[in-house]
């Protein structure tokens, strides 16, 4: 195999691992946002997601059971997020901040309280997700799966119709007898849920460690990639691998001979940041959110 | 919901008893109403603004609940617990500021929360509904793109196409055109052909006369009058509605326009979505004089509007205030010249509703020194004096200086708008819609204010799609179809007649 060829393989798959937990998250938040409650917690919970599913699968050196723990941690924390915006009419930027501000203290103190290390803890070989030729991982295939399922459901179903209807205008759903608050409840678990499994597949699939810095600002990556994707879930798959891709640039470039060494690290780091500052800054405008999203229901 | 008992009586459709409703505000709304409906009746529903008439009809569609009182549905009592409950019995309404979700198709707005057995056959479906009453729309253009009458209809067929006996239409003409009013009776007509009530709800005491079999008259919470149509005139219906004899045509006295305040050269202006909406317009205001531009709602007069008191581009020609030019000058800056502005959405533009009264008095106008004390705070005891002075002077009534303007009355809401603006003493008023939504004794209140304000050698730019009060107020009426004006001509020269061919374009 060529290098130029192996090359191409290896920037592709990183951009698979990459791509997969902006994805999922993102897919997710974009349903939430479709039936009007914005969560800005996504950061916080891909962090205590991620700790979840290692706890669970080093204790059990069953990863799929931590995998199912990551998922129901994330949908957990969208629960709660639902409760306090559908029912409670709460403001969710607050609980949103609330969910971040909670992983930031839960997560370092919990890798210190199970495993007596600060900051960092390996998943052994037995706990971690099996790729597919040694190569794939399955949540990448499972996560373009669920782009498609998910774009197809918002705007190809009954059910779809009534989720967008939440997040432009709830007033009209509701008199049509669509059950605003349950719907939103259901939209943010989902949400949760993708987050959730974003968190398990960074920790246990893709890096096969828990850091207190896991998410590394992919939650609010995320959330621009809601904003570029135009609240389609198509375009967030597309998008996700632009965004992917530019992490997986940023690693091969850093031990490229001539830019090793040469160009600090840390500005190599920076790449997918400016990429996503970029897009998003290009795209914000012609953007177009869903009107009521993120402003809570009253009735009169 | 529950079905309990079997109380009340067959006789009608609906039947709604000692119906009270008090607002968490304290806000008495209704005082004990009956009221009725049989099958098959078009039922007017008439009164002021403040009267009841939508707090009643929603109450019915189980958007309110009430107080106390209770409901019968065809001889059943019934408790609401939300719209959807009253949709199931068959009662839509329709609202004044219709509930569509502007981004979704007419097709996703009318099936949105269908079962989905229903949604197999739904497009043949609404199509037989559609040749049926009659109310055509394009199924699969998006709803924000239409024109407000078609919007309606939407509206009407997603009530429709879920069986409602019982319709509740909210003041459906007030942003129709003539054409599009009568295409509505004419519907209306065919419902009640096809054993469907209709609730009316209205001001209009023409348009209740024509349409309505019976009419019940609500001033302030209560039911004063129910009168089958045969036995009902305008004297007596206006009567019972304003609880005295309708106060005559405010008269004009006639004044010497002076100087060209304003003038205005081939204007052209951009709409929303970048197409002309303002194709070279060209007038001019004298003072002492109310140039009213009438014309059905969307055919530039808003951008014109936004064009002259700064909040839209000018993209070309030329604006001159006494002698100078301010094109695309901020509104602050017009302000100081001495223009002011009567805003077309007093909710939006005109007023902050979570300010107080006191604090809505002084905007924009804030900075002037006489607010203003010690290291330039202001000074609220001043701001006050100001907000109290206008409050006499124009007869606004409100709870407090320091209660929020959200509960004031829509009449009220204006008052103080417009007393905030005639305080700057401007030379020129550019006033957009001033009386729209206001109940009679409002109306008559503004239009003699800018009356007064013309006596006075001012001048008025009015725009409004409310033919009486063009005819009433204006010295020149120009006619604005599609972003150009049809004609300016004295108000002698013109009819209704003729303004309403200008209306639709035809000049002569």
């Amino acid at each position: 195999m060529s290098y130029v060829l192996s090359t191409i393989i290896n920037l592709l798959v990183s951009t698979s691992y990459a791509m997969t937990p902006l994805t999922l998250t993102a897919v997710g938040e974009i349903t939430s946002e479709r039936a009007g409650v914005v969560n800005i917690g996504l950061e916080g919970m891909i962090s205590v997601s991620a700790l979840v599913s290692v706890a669970v699968a080093t204790q059990t050196l069953n990863p799929w059971l931590g995998l199912l723990a990551g998922v129901c941690a994330g949908a957990l924390i969208g629960f709660i997020h639902g409760i306090i915006s559908a029912y409670g009419k709460g403001a969710q930027i607050i609980s949103g901040v609330g969910i971040n501000i909670f992983a930031l203290g839960f997560v370092p103190y919990m890798i210190i309280a199970l495993w007596g290390v600060a900051g960092y803890k390996q998943v052994p070989e037995a706990g971690r997700i099996p790729r597919i030729a040694g190569l794939v991982s399955p949540i990448f295939i499972f996560c373009v799966l669920i782009a498609i399922a998910t774009h197809y459901i918002l705007f190809r179903t009954s059910l779809g119709l009534k989720i967008r209807a939440l997040g432009e205008e709830p007033q009209a759903a509701d008199t049509l007898g669509v059950h605003v608050e349950r719907l939103q409840l259901i939209a943010t678990v989902y949400g949760g849920a993708l987050a959730g499994l974003a968190g398990a597949f960074m920790s246990l699939d893709w890096l096969g460690t828990i850091t207190k810095e896991i998410a590394a600002g992919r939650g609010f990556i995320s959330l621009a990639l809601v904003v570029f994707s135009n609240w389609k879930p198509s375009l967030a798959l597309l998008g996700g691998a632009l965004f992917g891709s530019s992490w997986a640039l940023t690693e091969w470039l850093k031990v490229l001979p001539g830019v090793k060494g040469v160009v600090p690290v840390t500005i190599i780091n920076t790449l997918p940041y400016i990429v996503t500052l970029g897009t998003v800054a290009g795209v914000i405008g012609r953007a177009r959110p869903p009107r009521k999203s993120g402003v809570p229901y009253l009735r009169e | 919901m529950g079905n309990t008992g079997d109380t009340g009586s067959d006789e009608y459709l609906v039947l709604m008893k000692n119906i009270v409703k008090i607002y968490p505000d304290g806000t008495i709304a209704l005082r004990g109403v009956d009221f009725t409906l049989r099958r098959g009746e078009i039922h007017g529903l008439l009164g002021e603004n403040g009267a009841g008439k939508t707090t009643l009809m929603k109450i019915l569609a189980g958007i309110l609940k009430p107080t106390s009182g209770t409901i019968y549905v065809v001889g059943k009592k019934v408790v609401f617990s939300a719209a959807a409950d009253a949709l199931k019995l068959g009662i839509g309404m329709v609202h004044q500021n219709l509930s569509l979700i502007p981004s979704f198709t007419v097709y996703e707005n009318i099936v949105l929360g269908l079962p989905r057995k229903q949604l197999l056959n739904a497009r043949e479906n609404i199509n037989k509904l559609m040749s049926l009453t009659g109310l055509r729309v394009p199924l699969d253009e998006r709803v924000e793109v239409l024109p407000f009458g078609v919007k309606q209809k939407v509206e009407i067929l997603k009530m429709l196409f879920r069986n409602v006996d019982v319709l509740i239409l909210d003041e459906p003409t007030t942003n129709l055109t003539l054409t599009e009013t009568r295409e509505l009776f004419n519907m209306i007509n065919e419902l009640k052909k096809m054993g469907k009530s209709v609730v009316f709800i209205t001001h209009k005491l023409r348009e209740v006369m024509e349409v309505a079999d019976r009419i019940t008259v609500l001033r302030k919470g209560r039911v004063v009058g129910e009168v089958p149509r045969a036995e009902a005139n305008l004297n007596l219906l206006a009567q019972l509605m304003v609880g005295r004899n309708m106060i005559s045509a405010t008269s004009r006295e006639t004044t010497t326009a002076g100087e060209e305040l304003l003038i205005v050269r081939d204007l052209w202006v951009l709409s929303d979505l970048g197409t002309w909406a303002v194709r070279g317009v060209s007038l001019t205001v004298r003072s002492g004089e109310i140039l009213g531009i009438a014309g059905v709602e969307g055919n530039g007069q808003k951008e014109l509007v936004e064009g002259l008191t700064g909040l839209r581009r000018v993209e070309k020609g030329e604006v001159i205030f006494r002698g100078r030019r301010i094109n695309n000058l901020p509104p602050s800056e017009l302000y100081k010249l001495g223009i002011a502005h009567i805003p077309e959405d007093r909710t939006l533009m005109g007023l902050i509703l979570d300010f107080t009264v006191s604090e809505n008095s002084i905007l924009s106008i804030q900075r002037s020194t006489s607010f203003r004390g010690f290291l330039n705070t202001l000074v609220w005891g001043r701001v006050a004096e100001h907000a109290l002075s206008l409050i006499t002077k124009f007869n606004i009534t409100a709870p407090s200086l320091s209660s929020p303007v959200k509960y004031l009355s829509g009449g009220n809401q204006q008052r103080l708008v417009v007393a905030r603006e005639i305080s700057k003493e401007p030379q020129l008023i550019i006033a957009a819609q001033p009386t729209r939504g206001l109940d009679i004794s409002a109306t008559e209140h503004i239009r003699s204010l800018l009356l007064d304000f013309r006596k006075r050698g001012k001048a008025v730019l009015l725009v409004s799609s409310d033919l009486e009060e063009i005819l009433q107020l204006s010295d020149r009426v120009a006619v604005m179809y599609e972003g150009r004006f049809v004609g300016i001509k004295n108000v002698s020269e013109l009819t209704e007649d003729k303004l309403g061919l200008m209306l639709g374009g035809v000049s002569d």
